[in-house]
């Protein structure tokens, strides 16, 4: 086998790694600069104000197409999860307080992989020590 | 011609048949990447304890047969979700956790929604960690809490641990935290308060969007996205580098936005003014002295950390009043540090070996 100094393989991730390296001091060293604060701030405030516009006009573009926006479908995914969570909650205290008689006579065997809500297990003791060497 | 010294010419064959396999191994599993999805992030059972807007509390369920005495609450950085914590089984911190007998509980965020733009960090340090805090012990039956807060996870924790010093905080550990944000020197020059405006910035936007943040942590090592997807390409015919590749640039791309109020307040009073390094910080009226947490304190911080550089975290351990107090240096950067094989081999165990013995 080549060693690592003349495997090419080796050598263009060598020089990968330091072009990236290099890259990024050089361009930590631009960034540190107070005129590229003021530049990046006098262009990321034109933008950021020109993308609130874009994003207002949008909204009220969608609404009056009777669309949702990304903003409100993300929001919507979002609580549709927290029900789902919540919904597998009371389906597990239900479970808890109502097990069916099928439940009673061999609870493990009856849930498949899409009844995903397995009620909680008993909680441990709390009376775990740490391994013998660690302790105090 | 003669070959340069040290390369041997019959490995030659061997390598280019080596390099044309890659090759059309990477057309296949290109193909398979773009068609298929990342695995399957933060799957560890856990019960949604209670969730009230961007705030959400989850229990893990405990695995081993007895637990530790006192309960941990992970608080996790508000610009980014908690499975970083909870990668796939091998690779997660919160399987880990659970596996050497703690009972998990972690405070994660969604994105605040429009209504939520005013949030402040009174919010979170005054009442949602509060609020967990509460629950956590309701749900675990002990008064006692250890808390462990990530980046800026880790401000609030010790702003909390601060102001509630006599509360149930009975150990605190921060991962990578910054106290003196003069030296993020980046993230100061960026927001530097001659040319940053913030106030037009958070009057018009409301919430701070996450591609804002997210450009602001990539700028941070600009050359950085684009050499990962070199690699990424250059190693697609192996498919743990392209699982862990997607696990983690999954995580670093789904950044949240900020509720704009608080990001005012982290700018002006953090960024600008320092005050939690000048021991000036007041939340909500109430002022922060780091210097009245006394409860057993570890710092773990990263060599390589280009988000909070070390000089940023350095001043922590100094101010904090406890007497049983360590600050560790690890290996890895602000990432690696919590997750990932370098973290499995070097936080993970130095966490449990010194979080162990004070959880009893």
């Amino acid at each position: 086998m080549a060693n690592a100094g003349n495997d090419p393989v080796a050598l263009w991730h060598n020089m990968l790694g330091e072009m990236e390296k290099g890259f990024n001091a050089f361009a930590n060293q631009a960034m540190a600069s107070p005129e590229f604060s003021k530049v990046v701030n006098q262009v990321g405030g034109v933008s950021a104000g020109a993308q609130k516009q874009l994003g207002d006009m949008m909204e009220k573009y969608l609404t009056s197409m009777n669309l949702p926006s990304r903003a409100q479908m993300t929001n919507f995914g979002e609580r549709l999860a927290a029900i789902e969570g919540q919904l597998a909650e009371i389906t597990t205290l239900l479970r808890l307080s109502h097990p069916t008689p099928a439940e009673h006579a061999a609870p493990a065997q009856h849930a498949t992989p899409a009844e995903s809500v397995v009620p909680p297990a008993p909680k441990p003791p709390r009376t775990k020590r740490p391994p013998e060497p660690a302790r105090k | 011609m003669n070959a340069p010294s040290g390369l041997d010419l019959s490995s030659i064959p061997e390598r280019i048949q080596s390099e044309v396999q890659r090759a059309i191994q990477r057309s296949i599993k290109g193909v398979e990447y773009i068609a298929s999805s990342g695995p399957s992030l933060g799957a560890t059972p856990k019960d949604v304890l209670h969730k009230r807007g961007t705030m959400n509390l989850y229990h893990y369920r405990p695995v081993a047969d007895e637990i530790y005495r006192v309960p941990i609450v992970i608080v996790m950085a508000t610009t980014n979700r908690g499975y970083i914590l909870d990668l796939v089984p091998g690779q997660s911190f919160i399987e880990f956790l659970l596996k050497s007998g703690y009972d998990v509980y972690m405070l994660d965020w969604t994105a605040p929604t429009p209504e939520e733009k005013s949030l402040g960090i009174e919010d979170y340090v005054l009442d949602f960690i509060p609020d967990c805090v509460r629950r956590v012990q309701r749900d675990s039956g002990e008064t006692d809490v250890s808390v462990i807060g990530y980046c800026f996870g880790g401000v609030l924790s010790l702003l909390y641990g601060a102001i509630f010093s006599d509360g149930p905080m009975k150990n605190l550990i921060c991962f990578t935290t910054p106290v003196d944000f003069r030296e993020m020197k980046l993230f100061s020059n960026f927001s530097d308060r001659r040319y940053f405006d913030v106030d037009r910035l958070v009057d018009s936007v409301g919430n701070v969007p996450p591609e804002m943040i997210l450009t602001s942590f990539e700028m941070l090592r600009p050359a950085s996205r684009a050499a990962s997807q070199i690699q990424l390409w250059e190693n697609i015919w192996n498919d743990e580098f392209v699982k862990s590749y997607r696990m983690f640039d999954r995580w670093a791309t789904d950044t949240l936005p900020l509720a704009g109020e608080y990001f005012r307040q982290i700018t002006k009073k953090l960024m600008w003014d320092n005050k939690l390094y000048n021991d000036t910080m007041e939340v909500g009226g109430r002022p922060v002295d780091l210097a009245k947490i006394t409860v057993p304190f570890l710092h773990a911080v990263a060599e390589h950390d280009h988000i909070v550089p070390y000089d940023a975290a350095k001043p922590l351990v100094q101010k904090i009043g406890s007497t049983d107090k360590q600050e560790v240096i690890l290996k890895g950067g602000h990432v690696s540090l919590v997750a990932g094989a370098n973290a499995i081999k070097r936080l993970w165990p130095k966490l449990d070996s010194w979080l162990g013995e004070r959880s009893t």
